[in-house]
């Protein structure tokens, strides 16, 4: 299995390496987004105008957001581009099994896309002067909201696996996750995927609030939960998939 | 006899309202090459989907070195597949890369799959080209890889779906070449193919695939000895009678209408004899190919 991992985290490496033009797209392409958003809100509010903190706050939601939305359809675009190419049961012929193998996956993924919020977040703090007081306990609660960002990336992996072109649906579901990661993460808000992890994070960087041990509890505990529901649902679509034989091409 | 290394009962596949496998079984030994022989649509290539544990049959078992695979996926372990229509490898990593990343896929430690690509690429000839992307390699030696990454974890099994479509003359004799000394090696391959002459230049025995079921399985020895020499396919305005019938198989004349001859045109005239005076609606060499002759014959196209 570890095995598993490393030859994972090395192919995508070598994607990097290869192909740097595609993150340094995703970094300028995501970076400009928020930057036009923020001058925009500042030509509404007109010159002069401080955001002070809520900039931080936002800039936070951004960014988990970015990284929420890599972890959730990097498994959907994933598999269409695999079925699309004709390597998907090349992958499926793993003894490992594809639930496994796109775990396994997930967790190499990280690197690449930690990298690309990284680097998001220094070309934003440079153009828009936000300071995010960045500790390392954050990463837990990142890691809470990734575990549920990932079991909703399997939940939707299962519709890409038996419907194929379901880039649409990624597209609109884009602004779902911007609502659970920017939802409170308070009363009926906490059985939310990914809403109290988000919330704690939030009040961590932009606030400076210190790390609630209860909070990151409850914030992993819907995680998994969430994970363990998208893994379900993704089993139960491999298994539909190969009974349908959807498992080839478009 | 030695155990098959895969063995399948009753295979039965339906999507919607076709019936793309019906009642498929077969058994594949040690050493051994089966060719799966029919047309396009035959079932061929949804068969080799249920024996790979990719598409769950509505009925019948697959059993891997006695493992079941879609119950137990290490079974999986045990089998390799050229899949026909798909690209197999990826287009953006090296040869090497490829091989090494399926070798682990495949259950290989990461310093056991390098070992094996290395060795599996400069016995294959394809050294020189362990460093490029697979967008750039010909047709041929991306089949090559394809057939590699199946190899790379050592598997007992092989399942070769059209394993020489597509290539140049040379690619292809290369190809069967490898295939062949495979088989002296001991594994055990399954090949699907519309080409008689693949069957003919590779198989032990030939499986005829038509419509979902296998109508005909013999040695390659007998399937060859049934489309040796000259044939002619003969149709009558009307059923022949009981006693015709009896004499056109006293002389060996094959099907229910159309009739198939063989033999030369000694034999055609003998079979014409006992005809006489039935109407004959049409008599012709057969020149065609002989598969589709075949299956005429039997009353399956």
């Amino acid at each position: 299995m570890l095995d598993l991992l490393l030859v994972e985290v090395w192919r995508s490496l070598l994607a990097l390496r290869r192909y740097p033009l595609e993150l340094l797209g995703a970094v300028v392409t995501l970076s400009l987004i928020f930057y036009l958003l923020f001058l925009g809100a500042r030509f509404l509010a007109g010159p002069g105008v401080e955001f002070g903190g809520r900039l931080e706050a936002v800039l936070v939601g951004y960014l988990l957001w970015t990284f929420t939305l890599s972890a959730y359809n990097g498994l959907s675009f994933g598999l269409m581009e695999e079925a699309q190419t004709g390597t998907l049961e090349q992958v499926f012929l793993t003894p490992y099994g594809p639930v496994r193998l796109y775990l396994v996956r997930d967790l190499a993924s990280l690197f690449t896309q930690g990298l690309l919020v990284f680097l998001i977040a220094l070309v934003l703090m440079a153009l828009t002067g936000a300071r995010l007081s960045f500790t390392p306990q954050v990463l837990l609660p990142f890691l809470a909201v990734l575990l549920g960002g990932y079991g909703l990336g399997f939940a939707v992996g299962s519709l890409a696996l038996l419907y194929k072109r379901i880039g649409q649906l990624l597209g609109l579901s884009q602004f779902l996750l911007l609502f659970l990661l920017q939802a409170p993460g308070e009363g009926l808000f906490r059985l939310l995927p990914l809403a109290p992890g988000a919330a704690l994070a939030r009040r961590m960087l932009a606030e400076g609030a210190p790390l609630d041990p209860a909070t990151l509890f409850l914030s992993f505990l819907n995680g998994l939960a969430y994970l363990t529901v998208g893994l379900f649902l993704f089993r139960r679509a491999v298994r539909l998939a190969k009974g349908r034989g959807l498992l080839h091409g478009y | 006899m030695e155990r098959p290394f895969l063995e399948a009962q009753g295979l039965h596949k339906r999507f919607g309202t076709l019936e793309a496998v019906r009642g498929v079984s077969l058994a594949l030994r040690p050493g051994e090459v089966l060719a799966f022989l029919g047309k396009n649509g035959a079932g061929k290539t949804t068969t080799v989907k249920m024996l790979s544990g990719l598409l769950l049959p509505d009925r019948g078992e697959v059993r891997l070195l006695g493992k079941d695979p879609f119950r137990d996926p290490w079974a999986l372990k045990h089998l390799g597949a050229v899949l026909e229509g798909n690209r197999n490898t990826y287009w953006r990593l090296t040869a090497l890369e490829n091989l090494v990343y399926f070798g682990v896929a495949r259950g290989l430690r990461l310093a056991a799959a390098r070992k094996r690509a290395l060795a599996l690429l400069e016995e294959y000839g394809l050294l020189e080209k362990a460093h490029t992307e697979v967008r750039h390699l010909s047709r041929g030696m991306q089949q090559k890889l394809a057939l590699l990454q199946a190899l790379v974890h050592d598997p007992e099994v092989l399942l070769l779906d059209e394993p020489t479509l597509g290539l140049d003359v040379e690619t292809s004799l290369q190809m069967r070449d490898k295939i062949r000394a495979l088989a002296r090696g001991g594994k055990a391959i399954l090949l699907t193919t519309h080409q008689l002459e693949v069957a003919e230049a590779l198989a032990h025995r030939v499986a005829i695939v038509h419509r979902g079921e296998v109508v005909l399985e013999e040695s390659k020895e007998a399937l060859l000895a049934r489309f040796a020499g000259e044939h002619y396919v003969l149709e009558l305005e009307a059923p022949p009678p009981p006693g015709v019938l009896a004499r056109l198989r006293a002389l060996g004349v094959e099907g229910e209408g159309p009739f198939l001859v063989r033999g030369d045109g000694e034999a055609l005239w003998r079979v014409l004899e006992a005809l006489k005076p039935l109407p004959l609606k049409k008599v012709a060499k057969a020149e065609a190919d002989l598969l589709e002759v075949f299956l005429k014959v039997v009353g399956r196209a």
